[in-house]
């Protein structure tokens, strides 16, 4: 008994320093954006934030295209989840609950499409959006984002509506109600925390994103966030303390709304990797 | 059951019973597939074979529509290129300890957070933090906290005469594929640590506690108990961070670009730099061709073993 409780005080311990070391760059963007300049460069840094300094997050809103870059964020995040959705939902309920000739084909098409780097296919996509006039577009990167992320998501649903039984779709039939009623009357409220899931790793999927957003938008006024916080790197106007201002506003959605879904989000992954 | 539309189903795969599926109409799946399959082979499948086409000519940057095609040229120039040799070990070296670094790391994490105690939640939400964010936000505190004078690694690592020369981590030749395989194993272990912790809590608690009977240690159980459940897991877990490795752009761009002196040049930045600084968009394509042939190999060779493990499984 007593060598167990000092085992378990050994494995808090170990975890507190791992969840450190997982906190401490957030932690330590946040010192940083509350941080004086003349602390910045000091001899002994200032390790706590200095909330006298949050005025720097102001400056940031005011001094940096931000919000525009947010905006075009937002745009792209939200119609990258939204295209990703609507493809995704009736896919995953045909692999579900059809049989039909060709299925593995598609089941293996949507794996394999976890293979294709972005980098290898920004080539290609850069090309075939000169020819379709796709380059310089918000519209582009969501059709693009979409593309990429939609299979994992077809596949995580496809194993909830799995779990599903087909007793609710029977009983509803029975009762008169048609395919389409049943699949967005019956089965989409009851995998509602997947679907959930699925869409905020599509939004961030497209929040995050920054290869094609660098290579297919060359005007300052399409720069999403990603594309907006990159050019900061070697660029010595700007003080650091408004860049991780930027970093920190830029994070946080991320950050909140993972840990409010985290649940589905890794229930969902789990199930989706296991089944691949 | 169901109402059949059209005609009743015909032929030998569609008459096997499945009670789990709907039978009676054949035409329908196809219907709900087709917008998510027209859509992925106009944004996937034409890439794809433009990617090839691509390899094969002298397409450039600035005229990426009109080119000629010039047989495996590309790839005998890559391939007679000491640079892609390089960035073809870099991105062994970086993959291999991705894997080794996320896999055992999240196993380590997964294991411990296995354990019941009070704030167990808390810690576990602080760990995935990682995971949910930016890599751009990630690239942009990495390089700050690695700042050669004042950054908060090197600062911390003077008082006590460890930091490298000049502090210089992304600049080094030495430290900077260190410096970013520590951000990249930073940033995915709570993946790995994720799902194999899914995976450990499916272990049936009764297997535990027989094991304990039978008087096994905590390490006995673990070879007898745990790994043979999570292993497929793990696996999966493996091929995916190898996968996602091969494929791993934004950090290594934002911290290095590659450099310096190539010593961070994986593939994917190889190609990158060569498609669109270089602008030789035929160059790239083959780089790229290669880094999708590497990938591809690795995934058949892994489910080839995995099948293998798992028959051996069976028929023990």
């Amino acid at each position: 008994m007593k060598r167990s409780k000092i085992g378990i005080t050994a494995v808090i311990v170990v975890l507190l320093v791992v969840a450190g070391l997982a906190v401490f760059p957030f932690y330590w963007m946040f010192v940083t954006a509350t941080t004086s300049t003349s602390g910045l460069y000091s001899d002994s840094p200032q390790l706590f934030p200095n909330l006298g300094d949050l005025g720097n997050f102001a400056d940031a809103f005011t001094d940096t295209p931000i919000m525009q870059w947010l905006g075009n964020s937002l745009v792209v995040a939200g119609g990258t989840m939204v295209l990703a959705v609507v493809l995704a939902v009736p896919t995953a309920y045909a692999m579900s609950r059809f049989g039909f000739r060709g299925k593995w084909v598609v089941g293996l098409s949507l794996f394999l499409t976890q293979m294709l780097p972005e980098a290898v296919l920004v080539v290609p996509l850069f090309s075939i959006f000169v020819a379709l006039g796709l380059l310089n577009s918000l519209l582009g990167l969501i059709l693009v984002n979409a593309a990429f992320v939609m299979p994992v998501i077809a596949l995580v649903l496809k194993g909830a509506i799995d779990s599903v039984p087909i007793d609710i779709d029977e009983a509803a039939r029975v009762d008169g109600a048609s395919r389409g009623r049943v699949l967005t009357g019956m089965i989409v409220p009851i995998i509602a925390p997947s679907l959930a899931a699925t869409s905020v790793i599509a939004f961030f999927h497209g929040w995050n994103e920054y290869v094609f957003a660098l290579t297919f938008t060359s005007q300052d006024a399409l720069h999403t966030t990603s594309v907006g916080l990159a050019g900061f790197i070697g660029e010595l106007t700007t003080p650091t303390q408004q860049v991780m201002a930027v970093a920190i506003v830029y994070t946080l959605p991320a950050v909140v709304l993972y840990l409010l879904l985290q649940r589905f989000i890794v229930t969902g992954i789990a199930a989706g990797s296991v089944k691949g | 059951m169901t109402t059949p539309v059209g005609a009743p189903p015909q032929g030998g795969s569609a008459r096997r019973r499945d009670p789990r599926r709907i039978h009676g109409l054949r035409g329908l799946p196809y219907l709900l597939i087709a917008p998510a399959a027209i859509y992925l082979i106009v944004f996937q499948g034409l890439p794809l074979i433009q990617e090839f086409r691509l390899a094969l000519s002298n397409a450039k940057l600035f005229r990426p529509n009109e080119f000629d095609f010039v047989g495996f040229t590309n790839f005998v120039r890559i391939f007679q290129d000491d640079g892609f040799w390089q960035s073809v070990s870099i991105t062994a070296i970086y993959v291999v300890c991705c894997v080794l670094g996320t896999v055992f790391v999240g196993l380590g994490v997964a294991l411990l957070l296995n354990h019941n105690f009070a704030g167990r939640g808390v810690l576990r939400s602080l760990v995935i933090i990682p995971w949910a964010a930016p890599p751009v936000a990630i690239a942009l505190i990495a390089i700050w906290m690695l700042d050669a004078r004042y950054g908060i690694v090197n600062r911390a690592l003077r008082t006590v005469d460890l930091a490298p020369d000049g502090g210089n981590w992304l600049n080094s030749t030495t430290f900077a594929l260190p410096a970013i395989l520590i951000v990249t194993i930073w940033q995915l272990f709570p993946f790995t640590s994720v799902v194999i912790l899914a995976a450990l809590q499916s272990v049936p608690a009764e297997l535990h506690e027989a094991a304990m009977i039978d008087g096994a240690n905590n390490r006995q159980r673990f070879a007898a108990v745990t790994w043979p459940t999570i292993r497929p897991t793990v696996g999966l877990v493996a091929i995916l961070m190898t996968i996602w490795s091969i494929r791993r752009f934004e950090l290594i761009w934002l911290m290095t670009q590659g450099g310096p002196v190539g010593s961070t040049n994986t593939l994917v930045i190889d190609l990158y730099r060569e498609s669109f600084i270089i602008r030789d968009l035929g160059q790239g394509a083959a780089i790229g061709i290669v880094g999708l042939l590497v990938s591809l190999t690795i995934t058949v060779f892994y489910f080839i073993l995995s099948n293998r493990a798992a028959r051996s499984e069976v028929t023990r």
